[in-house]
């Protein structure tokens, strides 16, 4: 009793917090990195050129970690499976091999890798739902299982594709896998963030069928979701803005599964507020993650994926450790 | 009385095949129906295209006089709500959460619910006695609770019709007499249709005044209980022999399957079959316990009389199976039942007397006692509160008992004391000592 008293008193001000949080850090992640700010200075055009490209650093980073942490939050509810993630349905394989045949096919260009990457994990996508789908509806063990396996072929190609890389293109493979926050154009960065904003939008618009479906489809069905268009919409829409984050940086892994489980955790399953908290939190994580994994060893850069999983994976497992119940939620 | 839902020449399956043939029935409005029949029946399928979750392979069905194929999600969901046996979620909703979802889930995302909306979802809460609970995690509720926040959700949708499916199977027998208590007054003060599936048929019967019983995907009795819960029908789909008999206490209808207690060729290996003969003096339900020890513990020749037609023991040995002469009701035992169960007493090894009142119309009955004691039968009286139940002529009843009694009867004051001095008098401590 107790416990669930503790709880509710937990919920309520998190997302307000998070909101008031958000400038502050990232105004002062602006300000760490490798090359100490002056702002004094901020009109010279090297700080100013410094200053953008951190700004522009900043803003890729809070935009895929919201993007990731929003889709993996639907994922979760949709797939009723606590190990469901944005990659969960092969989207990764299929935005890495994408990137894979670019890099080998040496289209290097500005946009043609993350489009490339964007393509494959759509193809990725639309052979998933095709082969989850009989009569309109979707299966959702059918959507798990043909995600996994579509994901699977996947890197296999993949490997294939790496076996026989020269050299170079194997670096640049290998560091795009990793993940990589770095802002390549500023157009891009446009695309992808407006990509991302309108998947928060709309996700956020489905929250409160997001809670019906966690009930079960069928409980969902009887409160009044057109389940079948539904679950095949929200699927779309979280493998979508996942795909356009994939594009922006690469594969970053862990934002997208532990965030959502930590702000159901903190705030409860009620997507009205699990997600926006999560895309908050998303966004904050993965630029807190970058700065440090430009600041540590600087001026040498770790993969932000690294940090990501040594900075979250034990928080994690700490939180999860003390309250144990459900989804540890 | 205009219809709420209609069902009309409804196929309906799964890739594996046809569950339902030709289904044709209407419920009008304010009806609480209950549909029976065995597992497989189709009981869950028919929910489920009443619910519009499955669209049937032919036929149309109506809810609110709207196809239910055709209408829109957020409609059907005003219309018609359905309590699940049971939902299982990893996420810790609070029951206020989880109740608020019953109004809110068909609001526009733009919308917030509005104090009317959460007026009814409170009355939802407090109708379904779950009001206290609301801030707790649902997962952490027990059975019967989880049931009516169920309702209580159904209920915040305020629909015209609710569909139950089997609301009291993992429920105790308070906790699912409640949960009909609370669907009953709906149904009664709000008019709203009830449609139920169930197990238990003397809960329908008691509840709903219509029955619809399945089989094998077709309905095979439509109607009021007493129509529905005959015998023949119900043997015919359950596969098993049933007895319908009415309450003595509250006339209701009562149901239950009858194993059959002495099965032909052969007995179950662990209880020996007991030949000798024993005949039953009781009446007025004081030999139900004796009956049954006796059947159970496989006695193969039990007969009892003389009883009144209609007595509880009457029909307790009827559905035993045990052969009885009977008297009219509240008659007199006349010279042609005496001289019949004269005639049964005469052959039985061993007499029992139960804790029967005797009255001038029934004194007779120790006679046959007296007869077998004297040709050395053993007799088994019950000598409990014997002075209190004799309403004989000048205590003649309790004069001839302890007249027995002072010849070698031998009196007993409880099963427990009768057992073995049943088993002994028939001799089976004899067979298993030796």
């Amino acid at each position: 009793m107790q416990k669930e008293e503790c709880r509710s008193k937990i919920r309520l001000p998190l997302l307000p917090l998070l909101a008031m949080a958000t400038p502050p850090v990232l105004f002062f992640c602006v300000l760490v990195g490798a090359v100490p700010l002056n702002l004094r200075d901020w009109h010279s055009p090297a700080m100013q050129a410094i200053i953008m490209l951190r700004v522009g650093r900043i803003v890729c980073g809070f935009m895929v970690g919201a993007g990731l942490a929003c889709s993996g939050v639907v994922l979760q509810a949709l797939l009723r499976n606590p190990l469901a993630d944005p990659y969960v349905l092969g989207v990764s394989s299929g935005a890495a091999l994408g990137a894979a045949a670019a890099i080998i096919l040496g289209l290097g260009g500005m946009w043609t890798i993350p489009l490339c990457a964007f393509a494959g994990a759509i193809a990725v996508l639309a052979m998933v739902l095709f082969l989850a789908c009989r009569g309109g509806i979707a299966n959702i063990y059918g959507l798990l299982l043909s995600g996994i396996i579509v994901g699977s072929i996947c890197s296999s190609v993949l490997m294939l594709i790496i076996s026989i890389a020269p050299m170079e293109g194997l670096h640049n493979i290998t560091w795009w896998m990793l993940g990589n926050l770095q802002v390549r154009s500023f157009p891009l960065l446009a695309a992808g963030s407006i990509f991302v904003a309108s998947g928060f939008v709309f996700i956020r618009l489905m929250a409160r069928q997001l809670n019906a479906l966690a009930l079960g489809r069928e409980m969902a069905h009887y409160l009044g979701v057109p389940t079948g268009a539904f679950i095949l919409g929200a699927v779309a829409l979280a493998t979508l803005t996942t795909a356009a984050a994939v594009a922006m940086a690469g594969l970053i892994g862990f934002v997208g599964l532990i965030i959502p489980h930590l702000m159901r955790l903190l705030t409860g399953p009620d997507h009205q507020r699990l997600v926006p908290a999560s895309a908050l939190a998303g966004g904050l994580f993965l630029v807190i993650c970058d700065t440090a994994a430009r600041t540590i060893l600087a001026p040498v850069e770790i993969p932000v994926g690294v940090i990501t999983a040594l900075i979250g994976g034990p928080f994690f497992l700490v939180l999860m450790r003390r309250r144990s119940g459900g989804w540890f939620g | 009385m205009s219809s709420a839902f209609e069902m009309r020449r409804v196929n309906a399956g799964y890739d594996g095949g046809q569950v339902l043939a030709g289904i044709n029935f209407a419920a009008g409005e304010g009806e609480m129906i209950a549909i029976l029949g065995p597992n497989g029946a189709g009981k869950t399928t028919l929910f489920r295209v009443l619910s519009g979750l499955l669209r049937p392979l032919s036929g149309q069905v109506f809810i609110g006089g709207g196809e239910v194929q055709k209408m829109s999600a957020a409609r059907r969901s005003r219309l018609l709500a359905v309590v699940p046996q049971e939902i299982r979620t990893q996420m810790a909703f609070t029951v206020g959460e989880m109740v608020m979802m019953g109004r809110a889930t068909v609001l526009p995302p733009w919308r917030h619910p509005s104090p009317e909306d959460r007026k009814i979802v409170e009355h939802a809460l407090v109708y379904a006695d779950v009001n206290e609970l609301s801030g707790r995690p649902f997962d952490y509720l027990s059975g019967g609770e989880k049931q009516r926040v169920l309702i209580a959700m159904a209920l915040a949708q305020e629909p015209r019709i609710i569909l139950m499916d089997e609301p009291t199977t993992h429920l105790d027998a308070n906790h699912a007499l409640e949960i009909m208590q609370i669907v009953e007054r709906l149904n009664r003060e709000h008019q709203l249709t009830v449609l139920m599936t169930s197990h238990d048929l003397n809960l329908a019967a008691e509840f709903c005044r219509r029955l619809i019983l399945l089989d094998h995907g077709r309905i095979v009795a439509d109607g009021i209980p007493t129509e529905v819960l005959r015998e023949e029908t119900l043997q015919k789909v359950y596969h098993c022999e049933m007895r319908v008999q009415t309450d003595i206490s509250t006339g209701m209808l009562y149901v239950r399957p009858c194993a059959r207690h002495a099965p032909a060729g052969g007995t179950a290996a662990n209880v020996l079959a007991v030949k000798e003969k024993i005949h039953v003096i009781a009446g007025g339900g004081s030999g139900v316990e004796v009956f049954r020890h006796l059947v159970f513990n496989n006695f193969q020749d039990v007969t009892c009389g003389v009883l009144n037609e209609r007595d509880t023991d009457a029909q307790v040995c009827d559905a035993l199976g045990i052969q009885t002469v009977l008297e009219k009701p509240f008659s007199p035992i006349g010279i042609e039942a005496c001289r019949q169960a004269e005639k049964m007493a005469a052959r039985a090894d061993v007499l029992i007397v139960c804790e029967v009142p005797f009255g001038p119309g029934n004194t007779i009955n120790l006679q046959l006692a007296e007869n077998a004691l004297k040709r050395g039968a053993s007799v088994l009286i019950n000598d409990v509160n014997l002075q209190e139940r004799d309403y004989s002529d000048n205590k003649e009843a309790a004069i001839m008992i302890k007249q027995m009694l002072s010849q070698g009867a031998l009196p007993w004051r409880s099963l427990h004391e009768l057992r073995p001095m049943l088993l002994r008098s028939c001799g089976v401590f004899k067979n298993e000592g030796s």
